[in-house]
């Protein structure tokens, strides 16, 4: 291994032993994203937008790609990563994840209050494993377990706390057609359409207050925190946009009295804001598209979707709204006759009826993104078309194409450099870099190596048997495992 | 057969623009086939899509009207638009003809389903649930299309006091919104007792703070009878107001206010007297459309429902199917009653008839037998699961009813619909086949090639004496599975009905496959080798009512000439074979009058001494004991069902008797005077693979495939074909050669070459077959070591292989195929037919037949009623001649039927052709002897099971009874009348056509 200028042990993370030690790693990078000057050097760049380069070089400045080809060279001062045998490729772009919280669901079923960012937890292994796979960008929702959830939001594996990861904030709502354990559809459509019908009632009530000279709407802002003395809850109307129903006279009120319990709902139906909507049966897809329907948010709308959804693919075709596809790929079901199986392979349903999908892990190591892209390639999937559906597709859905996806001038400067071709077997993560900074570097991984490699036992090929550890109390030969045990101990 | 051929008519005169069906219906004529018959694509292209359905039944249901004898119902573009008895069928049309014996009613209405989910709103009250957002168009829900159901309701939920909307949905249909009949039918609730029990709701403030607490339950009415009067009392001013009541979510009022200026029907649940009256008073005094469903109380208050209009959904208060339940000991405890229905009807309620909330609606049926109970006529039954639900649903302008401009709804049954163990032989969506039983059964069961039959008849003779009035039978794969007054209908059973019906009968004597040849082989020659599947003339014998016949060469040896009883209209050679041999025939008398007898007797002492050998050795076997059981076990593995035809059927069967008689058997041919030349140094010598083997390959990309060679092997060169759907469409012949115990074969199949390399090894032939790059693994094993085709080689057979001797072991004496008749006869086992005609003659015979203690069945036999007395119980039977009525010749006095004289006198007779396609004349002769005098039962049992017992092939045919070969005969009336027809035959379950 070649490395022209070494980084320094601050930026690498070192997955080994403490919380502590790890938190620090995650610190840095973000505090030395101004000196982030890297550069690149690499056998083949895979940039997803165009041709690939052979022998090229990515330069990447305060955190975005400057330049980006084959006879770029490289600043005099920027740190140098040069691997002719590596292969670079944009970083995995996870278009839905409910993980990296320290518990994905919430009780109260209508909570479009709630934000992840309450719950995502920066030191949770997940976001390690992901870094381990080349995941760069991950956007994470709610679980499914509720009616309306709460905001999710787009963020980097990488960072101490959760404003240092983020990426994008209250990316979207999370919305659930499929009935919740103990639900069925209707009465979970009844809710959603109940949720959205209460949004109704409270704000012909407010027009109503507002009209009758209340204040109370006011009061409860300020008892919220809200300056209500601001241009902008002063002056901006309570509701714009898209919704096919309106509230009449809503102009009346100042935006600033909206309820914040209300507000994100609001935003959706004005068409701001993004919904991730889950299915988990094609009689579902409809529910969702109805209800996105109604309320005016189907453009901004992703369906998620798991069990028999992609049946319903002529719908979500005509919706036109893209769709992340459930972990697993392969749907097998029963002849109710003859009882034989019947197995589809769901990517090729959506890519046959031109819908934008995007993959999804089952989870960050064994079936991750690559993994979940090579089945379709396996699966016969246009391998351009697996590769987009972990990186291209999966920005454009999130809304994030201008900034991650892939390697272009201008765009985030978020790299893996793999052992070989993205999708192969046996190639394997060695760097990554997100914005600039050299975040993950496999051969300091000791977490990784001890799972491949086992715990090494130095010195044990020339420890002859009898002249083991001895215990020091009883003065007998200790074992094996506790020769380990000791040897951790001391490590730690 | 005058009346098949009209029933052909009707197919036939549609001219060429017929096609048969799509969904392969049973027609007519095919009323067994399992197969497809045809496929839509012969007509010609049509501009509206127009099937005609025809059917021998058709009920109506719309006022109560019920075409009987065919009648068509015409469908175009999804839509009825005719049906009646002489309806013109467009040119072009689709006709799918399900026969005279099918009944069409209108596709079936289940007013309750579990379509809608068990799931339920946390409110009491929640109109904004509505049961079509559960609506699955995903999911084709093939078990409640197996019954005949087209259309559901859904319910939004159970157990609240409005627990929301429901909706009424098709099961199949065109596109997503035609499915859709109703998605917003009813209000629906409920108070009775589940429907009392809604806990409070409770909605956590958010956030809740030290100020605001986390807030309580708000109770929920009612928890009474009176607490939901009073909630009723509530809901209906809302409705009227349209403004919310606190009590309730909000939003309730204006939905409320919605549904009701919709005049959608209030379907509320109520199962006790009280629960009813309070529902009936509360909507007395409001507007409001009421629909009760459960009910399981009406019948004490049906005058008080019958006054007030309210129409009922009886709830069948049982769900079969999931376990057991108890009612409660008290004297108040709520027992099901099942009388509802009846009660509700007799008093002029519309009532519609649904499975329980907890039973699917594929019980729908079901529910209408049992809620029959108390005297429900089947017509009001019918009503109560089709029309009657679909108007008080508010969809009666589209389904419940044959009529015209209604959906193509319909359920095709192959008995009444209202009798549940009739079974749905097609059911029609939209005009098209939303669910057919042959297809079905042709899908689940690919290896039942013979379809499954049920015989409905006035007069179902069993054979044996015994008559069914009425009688059925249930045939399938080639099996009697049932007989009585009625059987099971099992899903696709196609429904035959007739007069009468008995069993095939059977020609005690006869040449029919002989073709001519007037060959004498020896005894010890197997007539199955002559066999092959029936053609033109074995069928029309067969369709006189002759469905098996004792075949014998025309000529006599002196060493025994063989019998075989087989059907000649079969058409799988394996079981066209009752029996091989299933007696010997001797002559008794010679040119020489003298001389009679002889030559028999010699034979007959032989055949005594022959018995003896075996009766000591079979002596000797009792007593022994193995030495050790290890190894006698493995003799005994070999003992293989193959190996049984191998050495004459009857020895190794005797031996596989003994076997058993002694769990540790061992055979031994040491004492076989012929046969064994085998030296020890022979015992690896690999044998020929001669016969037929059959195994499953798996040839990716294929499916599982049944593999079956048939091969030649004469010294290692081998002949045969192989038929394995995987590798080829057509018959692969195949060549190859054996070396030792390695065989190759190779032919060209439809794919390109199979090749076939493998070993034999242990009885099984394993190694693998190769079809261009892929290849499969096989072990298959011997099913008969015949080559399976007509008038084959005499092949060598094998000698088996020598067992290491255990000493001590008795040694089987060997089985001598001339002789083992006569020691299998004395058993009862076979028969031995001595021609034979003077009385004294008879009597030497019959005198010495019973010194060897066989009792023979004498043929001709011209004097035997002379002696009647004196052969009683010493004879299996007597097979006259045709000469049916004997004269003096000399006198011509003396007038005798000498049939009915033997019968008379207790001498089991059985008739025989002595013909061959002349066995037709067979029930003809019979009828003759009946005409003379003999009685009837008499002579059909004569023609059955009497000479099924003779021949001692009464474990096979003779009889319509369960496990014996479905060999039925159909007449237009009793068969012991001279004038029935013979309508219909099937043989081995096959219909002869």
């Amino acid at each position: 291994m070649t490395m022209h200028s070494k980084p320094t042990p601050t930026r690498t993370i070192a997955f080994a032993g403490s919380i502590a030690l790890l938190a620090t790693a995650h610190f840095a990078p973000a505090a030395s994203a101004s000196d982030g000057k890297i550069a690149i050097k690499c056998g083949r760049i895979i940039t997803q937008a165009g041709a690939d380069i052979e022998n090229g070089v990515i330069v990447i400045e305060d955190g975005r790609i400057k330049s980006i080809g084959p006879d770029v060279k490289a600043p005099w001062d920027a740190e140098v990563l040069d691997h002719p045998e590596l292969t670079a490729f944009p970083g995995f772009v996870e278009a839905h994840s409910i993980r990296g919280m320290d518990r994905p669901n919430e009780n109260i079923e209508v909570a479009p209050f709630l934000d992840v960012r309450d719950s995502i937890d920066p030191i949770n292994f997940y976001f390690e494993d992901a870094l381990r796979a080349g995941i760069t960008t991950i956007n994470v929702q709610q679980g499914p377990q509720c009616v309306i959830g709460g905001q999710g939001r787009v963020v980097k594996p990488i960072g101490l706390t959760v404003e240092d990861m983020t990426v994008r904030p209250s990316e979207g709502l999370k919305i659930v057609a499929g009935g919740k354990p103990g639900r069925s559809r209707a009465t979970q459509a009844q809710a959603l359409r109940h949720a959205f019908s209460d949004l109704r009632f409270y704000l012909e009530k407010l027009v109503a207050d507002t009209k009758d000279g209340n204040d109370h709407a006011r009061r409860e802002a300020m008892f919220q925190g809200r300056d209500m003395d601001k241009d902008e809850n002063k002056q901006k109307r309570a509701m714009e946009g898209v919704a096919p129903w309106k509230i009449e006279d809503l102009k009346v009120v100042p935006r600033g009295e909206i309820d914040e319990k209300q507000e994100p709902l609001l935003r959706l139906v004005e068409g701001k804001l993004m919904a991730f909507v889950n299915c988990d049966s094609a009689g579902s897809v409809e529910t969702a598209l109805s209800i996105a329907r109604d309320n005016g948010f189907l453009a901004n709308t992703v369906l998620v979707l798991d069990g028999d959804s992609w049946k319903a693919v002529d719908l979500i075709a005509e919706a036109g709204v893209p769709v992340v596809l459930g972990p697993t790929l392969l749907f097998v079901e029963r002849d109710p006759i003859t009882g034989k199986e019947i197995e589809t392979f769901v990517p090729r349903v959506f890519a046959d009826k031109k819908v934008r999908f995007a993959l999804q892990s089952l989870n960050s190591t064994t079936q991750s993104l690559w993994y979940q892209a090579a089945t379709c390639v396996g699966y016969g999937i246009d391998r351009k078309q697996a590769l987009d559906a972990v990186t291209r597709t999966a920005a454009d859905i999130l809304h994030l194409g201008d900034r991650v996806g892939s390697l272009e001038n201008g765009k985030d400067g978020n790299v893996v450099l793999l052992s070989g071709d993205p999708l192969s077997v046996t190639a394997k993560v060695q760097y990554v870099v997100i914005e600039g900074n050299l975040v993950y570097d496999r051969s300091k991984d000791a977490r990784a190596r001890q799972l491949l490699e086992g715990v090494e036992q130095p010195n044990a090929a020339l420890q002859s048997p009898d002249d083991g550890p001895v215990d020091p109390h009883s003065g007998k030969k200790l074992d094996a495992d506790k020769k380990s045990e000791t040897k951790s101990d001391k490590k730690d | 057969m005058a009346s098949m051929r009209s029933l052909l008519l009707p197919l036939g005169a549609l001219g060429l623009g017929v096609a048969v069906a799509a969904g392969t219906p049973v027609s007519t004529t095919a009323a067994v086939a399992s197969a497809p018959i045809g496929s839509a694509s012969i007509g010609p292209p049509s501009i509206a899509n127009v099937v005609a359905v025809q059917a021998g039944t058709i009920h109506l249901v719309q006022d109560g009207k019920v075409f009987e004898g065919g009648a068509t119902i015409l469908i175009t573009d999804g839509k009825i638009t005719a049906v009646g008895k002489d309806i013109e069928i467009p040119p072009g049309a689709r006709v799918v003809d399900y026969g005279p014996d099918a009944v069409i009613a209108p596709g079936l209405v289940a007013a309750n389903s579990t379509f809608g989910g068990r799931a339920r709103s946390k409110r009491a009250v929640d109109p904004l649930v509505r049961a079509v957002d559960n609506f699955d168009t995903y999911t084709s829900p093939v078990f409640t299309l197996q019954e005949g159901i087209t259309t559901v309701y859904m319910s939004p939920g159970q157990g609240r006091l409005i627990s929301g909307q429901g909706a009424v949905v098709k099961l199949a249909g065109s596109s997503e919104s035609e499915r859709v009949l109703s998605d917003s039918a009813t209000i629906e609730g409920s108070i009775s007792e589940d429907a009392r029990r809604t806990p409070g709701y409770w909605e956590p403030p958010v956030p809740a703070t030290i100020d605001i607490g986390m807030g309580q339950q708000q109770q929920q009415l009612p928890h009474t009878l009176m607490g939901a009067a009073v909630a009723l009392q509530e809901l209906f001013e809302m409705a009227r107001t349209g403004v919310d009541n606190p009590n309730y979510a909000p939003g309730v009022g204006r939905e409320l206010q919605e549904l009701t200026r919709a005049h959608k029907p209030w379907r509320i649940g109520a199962n006790t007297v009280q629960e009813m009256r309070t529902l009936l008073d509360a909507f007395k005094q409001s507007s409001h459309p009421l629909i009760i469903e459960g009910a399981n109380e009406a019948a004490a208050l049906a005058q008080e429902i019958a006054k007030s209009g309210v129409p009922v959904i009886v709830d069948a208060p049982i769900a079969p199917n999931q376990g057991g339940r108890d009612f409660g000991k008290e004297r108040d405890s709520d027992w099901p009653r099942y009388d509802a229905a009846s009660a509700l009807s007799r008093a002029g309620v519309k009532i519609a008839i649904a499975p329980s909330d907890r039973a699917p609606a594929s019980d729908l049926r079901f529910a209408a037998a049992v809620m029959s109970r108390g005297g429900l006529d089947p017509e009001a039954a019918l009503r109560a699961i089709t029309l009657s639900p679909a108007e008080m649903l508010g969809v009666s302008d589209r389904v419940g009813s044959i009529a015209p401009g209604k959906d193509g709804d319909l359920a095709v049954f192959n008995g009444s619909p209202t009798d549940p163990s009739t079974s749905v032989l097609a059911t029609w969506i939209d005009g098209e086949v939303a669910f057919s039983a042959s297809d079905w059964n042709a899908k689940r069961d690919k290896n039942v090639s013979i379809g499954t039959v049920v015989v409905r008849v006035g007069e179902l003779y069993v054979g044996d004496g015994e008559v069914l009035t009425p009688g059925e039978m249930l045939m399938r794969d080639g099996k009697i599975i049932a007989v009585g007054r009625s059987v099971g209908r099992p899903a696709g059973a196609v429904v035959v009905k007739a007069g009468a019906a008995g069993p095939g009968l059977i020609d005690a004597l006869g040449y029919l496959g002989l073709e001519g040849s007037t060959r004498v082989p020896p005894a010890r020659f197997e007539l199955k080798r002559l066999v092959e599947p029936g053609d033109f003339a074995d069928k029309r014998v067969a369709k006189s009512g002759v469905t098996t016949v004792a075949l014998s060469p025309r000529g006599v040896a002196r060493s025994g000439t063989p019998m075989m009883a087989y059907k000649p209209a079969g058409e799988d050679v394996e079981r066209m074979i009752v029996a091989d041999p299933v007696a010997l025939r001797f002559q008794w008398n010679d040119r020489n009058r003298r001389e009679s007898g002889k030559a028999l007797e010699e034979i007959l002492k032989k055949a005594t001494e022959y018995d003896k050998k075996w009766s000591e050795y079979e002596e000797k076997r009792a007593k022994w004991t193995p030495p050790a059981a290890t190894e006698s076990s493995k003799s005994e593995g070999e003992t293989k069902d193959g190996e049984a035809k191998k050495d004459g059927e009857k020895g190794d069967a005797e031996k596989k008797e003994d076997d058993e008689k002694k769990d540790a058997a061992k055979k031994d041919d040491k004492k076989d005077e012929k046969k064994d030349k085998k030296k020890k140094g022979e015992e690896d010598a690999p044998k020929p693979i001669t016969g037929a083997w059959e195994t499953k390959v798996t040839l990716p990309p294929f499916e599982e495939a049944r593999m079956r060679l048939y091969v030649n092997d004469v010294d290692g060169k081998i002949t045969g074909s192989l038929r394995c759907d995987a590798l080829s469409s057509t018959l692969i012949q195949v060549t190859g050669t054996r070396e030792k115990n390695k065989v190759t074969l190779s032919g060209e199949g439809s794919q390109g070459t199979v090749k076939l390399e493998a070993e034999t090894k242990d009885d099984k032939l394993s190694g693998h077959v190769m079809l261009g790059d892929s290849k499969a693994a096989f072990e298959a094993t011997q099913t008969s070591t015949e080559y399976e085709t007509a008038r084959r080689g005499e092949v060598r057979k094998p000698k088996e292989e020598k067992k290491t001797e255990i000493k001590g072991e008795p040694k089987a004496p060997n089985v001598d195929a001339e002789l083992e008749p006569f020691r299998r006869a004395k058993k009862g086992e076979a028969a031995i037919v001595v021609g034979v005609d003077r009385e004294d003659e008879i009597l030497d015979c019959v005198d010495t037949f019973e010194k060897a203690g066989i009792k023979p069945i004498l043929l001709g036999a011209e004097d035997a009623w002379k002696v009647a007395d004196k052969i009683r119980g010493r004879v299996s039977g007597v097979l006259l001649t045709q000469r049916v009525v004997w004269t003096e010749a000399k006198t011509g006095a003396l007038k005798r039927n000498r049939y009915a004289e033997l019968e008379s006198n207790g001498i089991p007779i059985a008739f025989h052709s002595d013909a061959e396609e002349g066995a037709a004349d067979l029930p003809l002769i019979a009828a003759y002897a009946v005409s003379q005098g003999m009685s009837p039962t008499s002579a059909f049992y004569a023609l059955t099971a009497g000479a099924a017992r003779m021949l001692a092939i009464d474990k096979r045919v003779g009889l319509l009874k369960a496990g014996l070969d479905a060999d039925v005969v159909l007449y237009d009336r009793s068969p012991l009348d001279v004038s029935a027809a013979v309508l219909r035959v099937w043989v081995n379950g096959k219909e002869v056509r």
